[in-house]
C-alpha cells in the first residue's frame, strides 16, 4: 500500500521564495527511507511539509493517513516537570477530546508501549533525567502511541550514544517488519546503506532509489558538497554533522 | 532656540544628548548579545538602592550604583537554579527589589519623591550630575572602544572566540559593568522605568537601518542624540514631563524605523508564544 | 495566652475592606498559581510584566474618559498587544526589544497623560501598586470570572498547552491545536493581568502570576505539583502580604512582592543546602 506519494513537489517557508523544489519520490507500507542532506538543505522541510505544516506551491503530494512525527529529542524541553509515561501519553492527545481525562486503558496502552521500546522501568522518570539514545525512543514510543502507519523521524540518531544507537535500529527494523513506513532524515550514510530506499536532498532532489543505486559518489558530493569525507577507499562519512554522546 | 537660552535647560539638554550618545552604541552590543531584559531588570531592580540614597540625603548616583550591585548579585544568584532559568529568576528578583523600593518609599511619613525617581527629572541635574554624567558616560565609550573586537567575536562567532583569544563570558560580564555604569549615569535624566529607552530604542532604529556594524554603532548614537533633542523639545514646547518625551522620542524612532520591510521568513513551529518567549 | 498572639493577625482582617481585599487576593491567587505555572513554563514572565505596565495608560484615561477601569486597562493591553504583533511581523523588530521598548513607551505615556494632561497626582501610586482600601464590586467579580476562567482552561487546554511548550516543532503532528491554545493562553493571561490591577497595580503583576509559580518551580516534580504548589504559595503569599501592607500602611503590591522574593530565596537556599 501506498504511504506517500510525492511527484515534482516545490515549498517553503516564504511565499515565492521555495526552499525545496523538484522532489518526486514514493514510500510503501513495510518500506524504510532514509533523507540524506546537509543542514538547511530540505530534509525538515520535506517532514514539515508531509505533515501538512508546508505549502504545496508546485507538484502533487499525497499522504495517506495522518503521520506520526518524532521530533529530535534535543529539540524537546528536558525541564519540563513530566514522565517518560507523560510524554508518552501525549500519543494519545489526538484521539481523546480535550474534556476527557485520559483513561487506564491509555495509560496501559502507554505502559505496554515503553516496554516495547525497553523502557518499562523508566516510566516513572522525569523525561530530562533521561539519556539522549532512551528519550529519543520515548519520542518513538509516544508516536507508537499515536498508532500511525506512517512514521516520519527528524534525525534521530544525533546526539545519541552509540550503544544505544544499536538498539534504536532495532526498533526502527521492528517497525519496518510490522508493516508501517518509515521515513527517517539523517546523517549517517551507512544507516541509509541498510534501508529500502535513499532519497538525497540539497534545496532539490539530487537521488531517489535503492541504496546501491543512489548513493553514487557523485550523488554524494552533489549533496554534501566539502562535508564528505573519504576514509579509506569505500567508507565515507559526513564531517562534523554527528555528535555522538 | 529657547531651549538654549537658559541655564537649566541647557544643562537638561546637555545630559539627555551625552545619555543618548552613549546609550545609543551600547544598546547596539546589548541588542545583539540579546540582554535587553537584563538592561529592564537592572534598571528596575535598583530603586531600592535610589529611595535609599533619596532618603538619606545622598546623591543619587551613589545609591544607584549600590543598588546595581547588590540586584547583578541577587539576579545571578537566582538564576544558577537550572530548572528556573533565567527568565523567571530575573522575574521574581525584579519584582521583589522593586517591590522593596516603592514600599521603602511610600512607608515613611516623608515620602521619598518616587514620580521622579521613576520617570526622571533632567530638570532637576545640577552641574555635579551633568559632570558625573559625563565622566561614566566617557569610561563606557572608551571601554566600548577596547572591547569592540572581544565584543564583535563574542556577538558573531562565538564558538571561534578562544582560538581567537576572546573570553566570552568575560567580555558578556564586561558588558553586563558597562550597562549598570551607564544605566547609573542615566538615571537622574530618565528615572529607572524610562533608562530603557534610550539603551534599546535607538539601538534598534539602528539595527534596522544598516546591515553593518560600524554604521549601526554610529546611527544608534546619532539617534539618542536626536531622540535626547527632539525629546527636550517636545517636552518645551508641549510643556509634558521631560524624562519621558525624550522616552517617547526615542521610541518613535524604533517605530518608524520598523516601518521598513523586514527580511526575515516566517517560521514553522513558531506559534505566537515561542516568538514573545523570553530568556535563552 | 494564645489569645493576643492570634487577636493580632485575625483582627486586620475584620473589617470590612479588608474582608473584601482577602477575598480578592484568594481569588487572584487562584488564577495566578494556575496560570502562574504556564507563565513559568512557557517563558512568558517578561511578557506577563510587560503587558501589566501596558495598562498604566489605559487606567490613567478611565476615569477622566468615563470608561471602566478593566475595560480601559484591556483596551490599553490589546493596544499593546497588536503594536508588538505588528512590530515582530517579518522579523521587523527583534521580540525583546519590541516588548520592553513598547513597554518604555506605555510607561512613557502613562506619566506624561497622568501629570501633565489630567493632574492625576497621587491616584497615580494606585495605579501602579494597587490598594487595599478601594476595591470595587466590580473587581471582585473580575476576579472571581478569571479564576474561574483558569479553573476551566487549565483543565480543557492544559493538556494541549503542555505538549505545545514542550515540543513547539512536533506538537502539531499530534493533532493539538497549538496555534489556538497559545492564542487562548495569551488572551487568558491578559484577562489575569487585567484582572489583578486593582489589587497589586500596573507594575507588579508578578506579584501573584509569577513568583509563587516561580517558586514552586523549585519544589515541584510534575505538573500537578507545580500547579497546586503555585495556587498554595500564592494563597499564602497574598494573604500574608495583605497582613504587612495593612500593618505597614503600604498598598498590597509591594508587600506582597517583597514577601514572595523572600519565600523564593527562602526554598531556593534550602534546596541549594540539601
Amino acid at each position: 500500500m501506498s504511504l506517500v506519494e510525492v511527484s515534482g513537489i516545490v515549498t517553503g517557508y516564504t511565499p515565492g521564495r521555495p526552499a525545496l523544489s523538484g522532489v518526486t519520490f514514493s514510500l510503501d507500507a513495510g518500506e524504510a527511507v532514509a533523507v540524506l542532506g546537509p543542514n538547511g538543505g530540505g530534509k525538515t522541510t520535506l517532514l514539515r511539509l508531509l505533515l501538512g505544516e508546508l505549502p504545496v506551491m508546485a507538484g502533487t503530494c499525497a499522504v495517506e493517513g495522518s503521520p506520526a512525527y518524532v521530533a529530535q529529542a534535543g529539540r524537546a524541553r528536558l525541564d519540563f516537570p513530566v514522565s517518560a509515561l507523560d510524554v508518552v501519553l501525549m500519543g494519545a492527545y489526538a484521539r481523546t477530546p480535550a474534556w476527557r481525562r485520559l483513561g487506564r486503558g491509555e495509560r496501559e496502552r502507554a505502559r505496554a508501549v515503553l516496554d516495547r521500546v525497553g523502557l518499562a522501568p523508566q516510566a516513572g522518570t522525569r523525561f530530562g533525567a533521561l539519556s539522549g539514545g532512551q528519550r529519543q525512543r520515548v519520542l518513538i514510543a509516544r508516536a507508537l502511541l499515536q498508532d500511525a502507519a506512517l512514521l516520519l523521524l527528524d534525525e534521530p540518531f544525533t546526539g545519541v550514544d552509540r550503544a544505544s544507537e544499536a538498539g534504536l535500529l532495532a526498533i526502527l527494523d521492528e517497525l519496518r517488519a510490522e508493516g508501517r513506513g518509515l521515513l527517517v532524515s539523517t546523517h549517517d550514510i551507512d544507516h541509509a546503506r541498510r534501508w529500502d530506499k535513499v532519497l538525497c536532498l540539497n534545496g532539490a532532489q539530487i537521488a531517489f532509489g535503492a541504496p546501491a543505486d543512489a548513493l553514487t559518489a557523485q550523488a554524494l558530493h552533489a549533496t554534501y558538497g566539502e562535508e564528505l569525507v573519504t576514509l579509506g577507499e569505500e567508507t565515507v562519512a559526513v564531517h562534523s554533522h554527528h555528535d555522538h554522546g | 532656540m529657547e531651549l538654549l537660552e537658559s541655564e537649566l535647560l541647557r544643562r537638561a539638554l546637555a545630559e539627555v544628548v551625552l545619555l543618548g550618545v552613549v546609550c545609543g552604541p551600547l544598546g547596539v552590543w546589548i541588542l545583539h548579545l540579546r540582554h535587553t531584559y537584563a538592561a529592564e531588570s537592572l534598571s528596575h531592580a535598583m530603586l531600592p538602592g535610589l529611595v535609599l540614597a533619596a532618603l538619606a540625603g545622598v546623591p543619587i548616583v551613589l545609591g544607584a550604583s549600590g543598588g546595581i550591585v547588590v540586584a547583578a548579585l541577587l539576579i545571578a544568584l537566582a538564576a544558577r537554579d537550572r530548572r528556573i532559568g533565567s527568565e523567571l529568576a530575573v522575574a521574581v528578583t525584579v519584582g521583589a527589589l522593586f517591590g522593596l523600593g516603592v514600599a521603602l518609599a511610600l512607608a515613611p511619613d516623608t515620602p521619598a519623591r518616587l514620580g521622579e525617581l521613576l520617570f526622571g527629572d533632567p530638570l532637576g541635574a545640577t552641574d555635579g550630575d551633568l559632570a558625573v554624567a559625563a565622566g561614566l558616560g566617557l569610561v563606557v565609550l572608551v571601554a566600548l572602544g577596547f572591547g569592540g573586537r572581544a565584543l564583535r567575536v563574542t556577538a558573531f562567532d562565538a564558538g571561534s572566540a578562544r582560538s581567537l583569544g576572546v573570553s566570552p563570558g568575560r567580555t558578556t560580564a564586561g558588558l553586563l559593568v558597562l550597562l549598570g555604569v551607564a544605566i547609573v549615569a542615566s538615571v537622574q535624566g530618565l528615572g529607572n522605568l524610562l533608562v530603557l529607552a534610550l539603551l534599546v530604542a535607538p539601538a534598534a532604529a539602528a539595527l534596522r537601518a544598516s546591515d553593518r556594524l560600524v554604521v549601526q554603532l554610529r546611527l544608534a548614537a546619532l539617534f539618542g542624540a536626536i531622540a535626547g533633542a527632539g525629546g527636550m523639545e517636545l517636552s518645551y514646547v508641549a510643556d509634558v514631563a521631560a524624562g519621558p518625551s525624550v522616552a517617547l522620542v526615542a521610541c518613535a524612532l524604533a517605530v518608524l524605523a520598523s516601518l521598513r520591510p523586514g527580511r526575515a521568513a516566517a517560521r514553522p513551529g513558531r506559534g505566537p508564544i515561542e516568538g514573545l518567549a523570553g530568556g535563552h | 495566652m494564645f489569645v493576643a498572639p492570634v487577636d493580632a493577625l485575625v483582627d486586620p482582617f475584620t473589617t470590612p475592606y479588608m474582608q473584601r481585599a482577602l477575598l480578592a487576593v484568594v481569588l487572584l491567587s487562584v488564577a495566578g498559581g494556575l496560570f502562574g505555572a504556564w507563565i513559568a513554563l512557557r517563558r512568558l514572565a517578561f511578557f506577563t510584566h510587560a503587558v501589566g505596565t501596558a495598562t498604566f495608560p489605559g487606567l490613567v484615561v478611565a476615569a477622566p474618559a468615563g470608561i471602566a477601569a478593566p475595560v480601559a486597562a484591556m483596551g490599553a493591553a490589546l493596544i499593546y498587544t497588536a503594536g508588538l504583533a505588528r512590530l515582530l511581523r517579518d522579523g521587523r523588530l527583534r521580540a525583546d526589544a519590541a516588548t520592553g521598548l513598547l513597554l518604555v513607551a506605555a510607561l512613557a505615556i502613562g506619566s506624561i497623560l497622568a501629570g501633565d494632561v489630567f493632574a492625576s497626582g497621587a491616584g497615580v501610586d494606585r495605579l501602579l501598586f494597587g490598594t487595599l482600601l478601594g476595591l470595587s464590586d466590580t473587581d471582585l467579580w473580575l476576579a472571581g470570572a478569571v479564576a474561574l476562567l483558569a479553573l476551566l482552561s487549565t483543565a480543557l487546554l492544559g493538556r494541549t498547552w503542555l505538549a505545545t511548550g514542550f515540543d513547539p516543532g512536533g506538537a502539531g503532528a499530534l493533532g493539538v491545536p497549538s496555534r489556538l491554545g497559545d492564542w487562548l493562553l495569551l488572551g487568558g493571561l491578559a484577562l489575569a493581568v487585567v484582572a489583578s490591577l486593582p489589587a497589586v497595580g500596573a507594575l507588579l503583576v508578578s506579584t501573584l502570576l509569577v513568583v509563587p509559580s516561580a517558586t514552586a518551580r523549585l519544589l515541584a516534580g510534575s505538573m500537578r505539583g507545580l500547579l497546586l504548589g503555585g495556587v498554595g504559595l500564592a494563597l499564602a503569599e497574598g494573604i500574608c502580604g495583605l497582613w504587612l501592607a495593612d500593618g505597614a500602611n503600604l498598598p498590597p503590591g509591594p508587600a506582597i512582592a517583597v514577601l514572595g522574593g523572600v519565600v523564593f530565596a527562602a526554598v531556593a537556599l534550602v534546596r541549594e543546602a540539601t
